[in-house]
Parts: structure tokens; sequence; C-alpha cells
């Protein structure tokens, strides 16, 4: 009863599903399906007969026209924009990343060329005073709008269809130069032929003074100027963004301590400063401007009179608790040459100078450093 | 007496077939024409700007282009109740009625004819809406009264390349 039941369910669904499908399908045969903003492909022909009907002493005749024929051809435009705004980066930072979009508003399939400026100033950026450098350009492989430096390597555009979109990423070094207040870097796109998989099209060439060619594709350019050095019907599209250094200064504070380990007398156990006492230094630096990367940061203690240090003590990315340092972190070689993992972190014992330097690349606001070490009273 | 009647009858339907072959051929009595022309303007020695018509060049989207019915009686005898009927190639849009010809009548489904204003569009919901210029589907032409051995006339209508 319940297997027939079930049964007679999935006829009755799969009947309806039928109608259904058979009146969208009605519906949709009277709406021709128009073609994008970019309009019909290129190389369609398009064909019209004309018919005609009348009588001749009333007889019923009919007549049909020629057909006539013409080829659509190719209206080459594209639009390029900034994808969001100006980039904020510090002084020194590496890889800091702008977007772009590049819209294919021609009505074909299309490659899209991908240069860059720094030189041009038009008064839009004032105080452009510095030039990024290293600066390269990758497309977005996967639409979103991430720059991922492991996926998106393409460095042009391929076979873009008639109003698509790609994402452009321009990837640069920022010198580290206080100076520096503000880079504009133009993208520049270049409408090129597609149906090259593999590889870059040729770049497209007006046929604007070559005689129609009636079975060929013409290359009409329609693209706007789009400023900054750019002009009308050439087959660019230009945009422009910025690196901007925003913060200069960041709320950097350090905190030092120190607890006796052991001493001769007592060992571990409520060690007293004595002479002979281990002494560990805990040193926290923190960064309190939130965002904004502190780089390159230089610790350097001075061992204290009356103390001498303690060999291959020092230790980094210890755990801390407000003031102190808990438990040591991982060390580093007194001669320096020790590099922490993903970190950057280095630093050495300089005898001569009795100095302990430790050298932090990037100290973000999320997470303080912590390093430390011994010294023994003297 | 039996073999006359016979030839006669194939004789008559032969009569019968080949006029009809022959508008199939569009070689009948009445010949239509279909142009398609694109509007050049160029600077006139007195400084306006003069239109003329010429064979599509380039042609892109958005592009206005004119189509251009012509139709002439090369028969003996009068042609009535004419009917000249354009069904638009698919990616053409219908404007308007070039200016000087008379302005067809238009349909959004090749069947109903009448004038832009009377005319409404199904929505797939059921509902029903005016119809604007880029639902034409199909412009036709009714002449009044019958064209007269060896007369011809043109009639012409603009669109756009979608």
């Amino acid at each position: 009863m319940n297997a027939t039941g079930v049964i007679r369910t999935l006829l009755a669904g799969t009947a309806a599903i039928v109608t259904l499908g058979t009146m969208t399908g009605t519906a949709s045969a009277q709406v021709v399906t128009p073609p994008g903003p970019a309009g019909t492909t290129a190389g369609t022909v398009i064909t019209n007969t004309a018919l005609a009907s009348y009588t001749v002493n009333g007889v019923v005749q009919n007549a049909t026209s020629n057909p006539v024929t013409f080829m659509v051809d190719l209206k080459a435009n594209l639009t390029v924009a900034p994808l969001g705004g100006n980039t904020p980066v510090t002084i020194g930072e590496t890889g800091a990343v702008l977007k772009y979009t590049v819209t294919n508003n021609t009505n074909g399939i299309q490659d899209f060329l991908l240069t860059f400026n720094q030189s041009f100033i038009g008064g839009l950026f004032t105080g452009d005073n510095f030039d990024a450098t290293n600066v390269k350009i990758f497309v977005d492989s996967n639409n979103n709008n991430q720059y991922d430096p492991t996926l998106d390597t393409a460095t042009y555009i391929n076979e873009l269809g008639a109003d698509k979109s790609a994402t452009v990423f321009i990837v640069a070094d920022i010198p580290s130069d206080q100076a520096a207040a503000l880079a504009s870097v133009t993208l520049i796109a270049q409408i090129a032929e597609g149906n090259t998989p593999n590889a870059a099209g040729a770049a497209l060439v007006s046929n604007a003074l070559t005689i129609n060619r009636d079975n060929a594709i013409d290359v009409v350019f329609a693209d706007n100027d789009s400023g900054f050095g750019d002009a009308a019907n050439n087959g660019y599209g230009r945009a422009t963004l910025g690196y901007e250094i925003t913060t200069r200064n960041v709320d950097l504070s350090i905190v030092k301590s120190s607890v006796v380990i052991s001493d001769p007398v007592s060992g571990i156990v409520l060690p007293k400063a004595i002479p002979g006492a281990i002494v560990r230094y805990c040193l926290i630096v923190r960064n309190a401007t939130t965002l904004t990367p502190a780089r390159n940061v230089n610790l350097s203690d001075l061992i204290p009179a009356n103390t001498t240090y303690v060999p291959g003590s020092i230790t980094v990315g210890g755990i801390s608790l407000g003031t102190d340092c808990v438990l040591d972190g991982l060390p580093l070689s007194d001669a320096g040459g020790t590099v922490i993992p993903a970190t950057g972190i280095t630093g050495s014992f300089d005898s001569t100078a009795k100095q302990v330097k430790v050298t932090i690349p990037t100290l973000t606001s999320l997470l303080p450093v912590a390093a430390s070490f011994r010294v023994t009273i003297n | 007496m039996t073999t006359r009647p016979m030839i006669t009858a194939i004789l008559a339907t032969t009569a019968f077939i080949a006029p009809a072959a022959v508008a199939i051929a569009a070689a009948g009595p009445l010949q239509i024409t279909s142009s398609i022309m694109v509007e050049a303007r160029s600077a006139a020695a007195d400084g306006t700007t003069r239109v003329t018509l010429e064979k599509p060049s380039r042609v892109t989207p958005g592009d206005k282009v004119i189509f251009v019915l012509s139709y002439r009686n090369t028969g003996a005898q009068p042609l009535a109740n004419v009917v000249l009927d354009n069904p638009l190639p698919k990616a053409i849009a219908y404007r308007s009625a070039n200016p000087g010809s008379p302005a067809p009548e238009v349909s959004v489904d090749g069947k109903t004819f009448g004038s832009l204003a009377s005319l409404r569009v199904r929505s797939p919901d059921g509902s029903t809406r005016a119809a604007n210029p880029n639902d034409v589907t199909s412009v036709r032409w009714r002449l009044a009264s019958p064209i007269a051995a060896g007369s011809q006339g043109q009639f012409a209508f603009q669109a756009v390349l979608k």
C-alpha cells in the first residue's frame, strides 16, 4: 500500500514537472533571448527576406524577395575601473596590492593585454611623490577578488566573453623612504584578438581607414577616453589607484622585567638575588596601532653591570603573562644566523658591547613578541 | 474524342502549375527586392550635412540600418490586394518608418498586425504590457489600390542592430 502510494506520488510529480516544462518551453519560445549590452556577436550574418501576396484576376499569388545579407562587425570596447579605493601601506611594505576590474564591452570574445604607468601626473592624485618598485600585474584566476600568489599568475586576460569582467591586481613593493606619501599606478588594458586559448592575442587594429570587407569582420573601436592620458577609440582603457602611506608612526611599547630563576644556595626554591644567582630578563614589545604592522623592530638591551651573560640564553616567542615571561621561546644562537620560521625573527649577542639584539620583521597589534635572556650575578 | 479531353486536361494542369512555379522562383508579375542600407553623412558644399543611403559597410551593434522594399509589377495585369510582409531578422530591432515612406503595420507575434500602440505583449507570468518597438517581429504594408501594369514603388523602415 505504502509502496504503491509512493509510486503514484512520483508519477504524479513527474507528470506535473513535464507539464511545467512544456509550459515554460512555450513561454520562453515566444521571448527571443536578446543579446547582452555588447550586442550581436561579431561575425553574425544578418539575412533579410521580404514576402508578398497579391491577386491576379482573383487568384492569390505569392512572391519572395531576394535574400539580402550583411555581416556584423566587431565593436571593440572596454571599461577599466578601480575596484575599491587606494591601498593603505606602510613604509617598506612588500607585495602591496591594488585592485582593478576590466570589462569586455566588445561583441566578441577578446584577450586583454595589461601594462602599467607610474609617471602620469594629472593633478588628480596630488601628493604623488614616489614610485612603487617591483611592480607586477596579475589576473584573478578564481574571481574571488583576492590576490593569491600561488593561483593568480596570468599576466594578461585570456578569452574574456562579451559583457564579462575580470579582476586585475597590481602587486608592488613600497620603498623604505620616509618622504614617501603617495604612489599612483595607472593600469592600462588593451583589447587584443580572442580565440587564442593558450596565448595572448595580438592587439586589435582598427579597420576604420580600410575599405569595408563584406565577408570579413571589420574592427571598429568604440572605447571612451578614460582619462589618465587615454584617448577615445584607440582600443585602450585606463584606471588609476594609489598606494597611500597612511600611518608613519605606530604606538610601540616595550616592557622589561626580571625574575631570579635560581641561586647557588636555595636552588630553584625561592631563589634570592645573591652572587651566582641566575636572573632571566624579559622584554615584551607590543604594537598598539591596529591594522598597521610595525616593520623591522630592533630590540637591543645592554647586559646590566655586575652581571655576566649566560651564553646561548636568548629566546624569542615565549609565553608572556602581563609583564613577565612565563616560559622561554625558541632559542637564537649568540652568533646570529638563526631565523625563526614564519616570523623571520633574528637575533644575536654582541660580546664586545655586551648587548643582546633581536630584530622582528613584522610586529602586528595582534601578537606581542616576548624575548628573554639570562645573566649570572657576579 | 477520348484523346482530346485528356490532352486538354494535361494542358490545363500544366497551365495551372506553371504560374505557381514561376511565382516560387520570384519571377512572377510582382517582383520585390529587399535591400539593407545605412545612412552616410557627408558635408555638402553649402555647409549642410547631406545624408545619403549606401550599402552597409561597417555595421556594429547599436548602428541604424534601413530596410528598403521595392516592388514592381512586371506583368500585363493589375495586381490587387498586395501585401508586402517583412519578418525581421532576429538581431534587428524595429524603430520607425523611414521618412517619406508610409508607416507599416507591425506585429509582435507575426499573426496580429496593427499600429504599435494597439498591440500588447504577454509576459511569461501571464500579464500583458504595451508593446514597444523592440517587441516588433514583423512589419507589413497593405496596398489600398491595385498596382497597375508596369508601375512600381518602395517602402522603407529604420531599425537598429541589437
